[in-house]
């Protein structure tokens, strides 16, 4: 599609398009009867045009503007609820048209594989055509060569055929390819019978066809690696707190998109753990409270049972495991907290992630489930103040690390709303069947504890942990797509810098000895460099034939 | 610029009719052969042996031939007590992966417990499979919830990513139905009915249920 080359005028374009120019005679199903496989194959050939294949594209880019717009159910689902929330009215109906799930909606399915059958339908049967044009002969000597675009003429001494042998023999040296009187692979016009003459046809410059050609099986190459990305690859989001494994299974995932193909039995069977995780953060100047640096230690395990190596992860330093790329997204604090209920049983002890939000120096939010407390659940919001400053009552974060780390809470008793079966979010708190124990936040330093009112228990700050966000990401068609990318450039640049060019000796026995009839024409000379080098041709065969002239008698 | 000498040249030999058909042919075969591959991704396909009890296709029996083996574990219960899954061998065990923090883990935790008491005395043992939980939550789960059968811990969920390998372990809640050789004969990838429980082991135990 994306071939280079001059429009239709080109008299010897071997790899003309049918489907791209407009032609005569049945690319229209208007005229004459049309049966149904001629509807098909109009359909077809309509299908494989590089008007439908840029339309297509076009629609693709235009398709994927709402997946941008709106929120989406793969990668936002609470903007989607959000937007539910304040669009009550029209939010079904984009549901229905699928703008909150565009990727996976039948419409873009439908643009994407019609693109692909297009693309497809045009490059092969174009690599098809291709590959034989780079087999193909040079066409026979025309008749009169002083009418191409460059021609010469000299006269030898030599008789016709030694003259048309020894320009062969320059021209085969020169790399050409050549094509001869005698070699008569008939032409479908049929033989010539007039031609019996002495001619050479050579041609150079089909390294042009090859670079066309690997242009066009690249491309392919790029869309089968495209889609073996989407069929095979898979993405995930995986929160780790410090000093926990986790187990690269879907169960164990936070957030799993795995491609068409992708069962839970293909995601790789590692595993890894977080040993430490520093942060550090510029401490003066005016870049304070900026990270300087993020290591995370950890070891991990490519397979079941095998050896644990240990390894560092940084921001856009990923780890390669097993075929994915596992890569360090982000970080945060998770206090631990321990909670006793009404019956003194210690019903909760664990690190909590809490998220960083957008007041910044890691002022976090977080909630605290405890399911399983007698005799009413119970539940908290939390705030984890890093850096506490108390700013005229209110606590305010002014350094991201952990420098005098505060909680506030705000206590429930009451229905959490975990036992109808329904999932929830662990970063929100249903408050709807609960009620709130405690008036104002409780600030609690490490080791502090909060007692519940009505004797319902107590919740100790015990510490906190540091956690981070990974981020795995398996594509297999990564790397063919590279690679078949870096083929497309080459096999663009070959055909854009090799000229395809002709020259044509004849030679014609007459009264001063034997005229030699030299004509050259290339295609998409733009540089101009075909003149010099017809030039220099010219006169290499005109020399070539002086030295191989027999030793005649004076005055002959 | 195009002289009629050049128009005059002989150009390419046309693609003979019957090739060009070929041509088009082995383009059409390609795109349908994607077509089809497209539909298999959307649409999937069922393996043979397996049995679908409800029509959300979350409750599966396995055809004896067609039960994956059982990986083998051991690990340490809530309580402390080494357990190794192949202690098991002989007997019918349901296998049930749970977590505190799992709200569908809660509902089925009644219709479980249910289950517990009406085969555990036909001689059907329970193991519960506790995921990336903490001690003390778990604890305060089997408190609450009243499970009377044991409970190993699988906090890093090495385990699932054993099990993983040989069903489609999708989430937690899943239950497990292992026959007395140590295949899976049974499960179901979603919070278990007592129903759909009670009809794979009538199946397995080969009891009605």
């Amino acid at each position: 599609m994306t071939d280079v080359r001059a429009p239709q005028t080109d008299p010897f374009d071997p790899a003309a398009e049918p489907g791209d120019s407009p032609r005569p005679g049945p690319a229209s199903p208007a005229g004459g009867a049309f049966g149904l496989s001629g509807w098909l194959r109009w359909a077809w050939r309509q299908l494989t045009s590089m008007r439908i294949a840029l339309v297509l594209l076009f629609l693709l880019a235009l398709g994927s503007v709402p997946g941008s717009m709106l929120p989406q159910q793969g990668n936002n689902p609470s903007g989607v609820r959000q937007y539910y929330a304040s669009h009550p009215a029209l939010a079904p109906w984009l549901n229905h048209l699928g703008l909150f799930n565009v990727f996976g909606a039948p419409w873009f399915a439908a643009i994407y594989l019609l693109l692909f059958a297009s693309l497809a339908g045009c490059v092969v049967p174009r690599t098809f055509r291709l590959a034989g044009s780079a087999r193909t002969l040079p066409p026979r000597a025309p008749r009169h060569l002083a009418r191409l675009p460059r021609s010469a003429e000299y006269v030898t001494t030599l008789p016709p055929a030694e003259a048309v042998e020894t320009a062969a023999r320059v021209l085969a040296g020169r790399g050409f390819r050549l094509r001869r009187a005698d070699s008569a692979v008939p032409d479908s016009a049929g033989t010539e019978p007039a031609d019996a003459g002495a001619w050479v046809s050579a041609e150079k410059g089909y390294l042009r066809e090859a670079g066309n050609l690997l242009f066009h099986l690249a491309l392919l190459g790029v869309l089968v690696s495209v889609a073996l990305g989407g069929l095979f690859g898979y993405k995930a989001d995986r929160l780790l707190v410090q000093g926990t494994t986790f187990a690269d299974t879907a169960s164990a995932l936070d957030e799993f998109h795995p491609g068409r193909l992708v069962t839970a039995g293909d995601l790789g069977p590692f595993t890894i753990t977080l040993n430490r995780f520093d942060a550090s953060y510029i401490a003066s100047g005016p870049q304070r409270g900026q990270p300087s640096a993020f290591d995370a230690q950890i070891s991990y395990t490519e397979q079941r049972g095998g050896p644990a190596r240990t390894g560092h992860l940084a921001v856009n330093r990923p780890l390669s495991v097993d075929g994915a790329k596992v890569y360090l997204i982000g970080h945060g604090y998770a206090p631990r907290f321990t909670v006793t209920d009404a019956r003194g049983q210690v019903v909760y002890d664990a690190p909590t992630p809490f998220i960083a939000g957008p007041s910044g120096n890691f002022l976090s939010e977080g909630v605290v489930k405890v399911p399983d407390a007698q005799p009413d659940q119970l539940g908290f919001t939390g705030v984890f103040v890093p850096t506490a400053v108390d700013v005229g009552g209110t606590l305010e974060s002014v350094f991201p690390a952990a420098d005098n780390p505060v909680v506030s809470l705000i206590a429930y008793a009451g229905d959490l709303g975990t036992d109808s079966g329904v999932s929830q979010s662990v970063y929100q708190l249903d408050t709807s069947g609960m009620q709130r124990l405690t008036a104002r936040p409780q600030v609690l330093q490490p080791g502090q504890s909060l007692k519940l009112p009505g004797g319902r228990g107590t919740i100790t700050f015990t510490g906190y942990v540091p956690w981070v966000s990974l981020a795995i990401t398996h594509d297999p068609g990564q790397l063919p797509a590279l690679i078949c990318g870096i083929a497309a450039l080459g096999g663009l640049l070959l055909s854009f810098m090799i000229r395809r060019r002709r020259v044509f000796v004849r030679a014609r026995a007459g009264e001063n000895g034997t005229t030699v009839e030299v004509g050259g024409l290339a295609r998409t000379d733009a540089s101009g460099g075909f003149e010099a080098e017809f030039a220099s041709l010219a006169a290499e065969l005109r020399a070539a034939c002086q030295q191989g002239r027999h030793p005649l008698p004076e005055g002959e | 610029m195009p002289s009629p000498v050049l128009k005059a040249l002989p150009s390419r030999v046309p693609l003979s009719r019957a090739r060009r058909r070929a041509v088009v042919l082995a383009a059409a075969v390609l795109v349908a052969a994607l077509l089809a591959v497209a539909l298999v991704a959307a649409f999937g396909g069922g393996s043979s042996g397996v049995t679908y009890l409800d029509s959300t296709d979350t409750a599966v029996l396995y055809a004896s031939g067609h039960r994956p083996l059982a990986p083998e574990f051991s690990s340490t219960t809530l309580s402390g007590a080494p357990m190794r899954l192949s202690s098991y061998r002989g007997k019918v065990v349901v296998l049930n992966f749970w977590g505190s923090w799992c709200d569908p883990c809660r509902a089925e935790a009644p219709a479980l417990a249910a289950v517990a008491r009406h085969y555990q005395p036909a001689g059907v043992s329970f193991l519960g499979v506790d995921e990336r939980d903490s001690q003390a939550s778990a604890e305060a789960f089997v408190r609450n919830y009243g499970v009377t059968y044991p409970s190993v811990g699988d906090p890093s969920q090495v385990i699932a990513l054993d099990f993983s390998a040989v069903v489609p372990l999708a989430g937690t809640p899943t239950t497990l139905v292992i026959d007395p050789s140590g295949h899976i004969a049974g499960a179901v990838f979603e919070s278990a009915t007592y129903s759909e429980l009670s009809a794979i082991l009538a199946k397995v135990t080969g009891k009605g249920g």
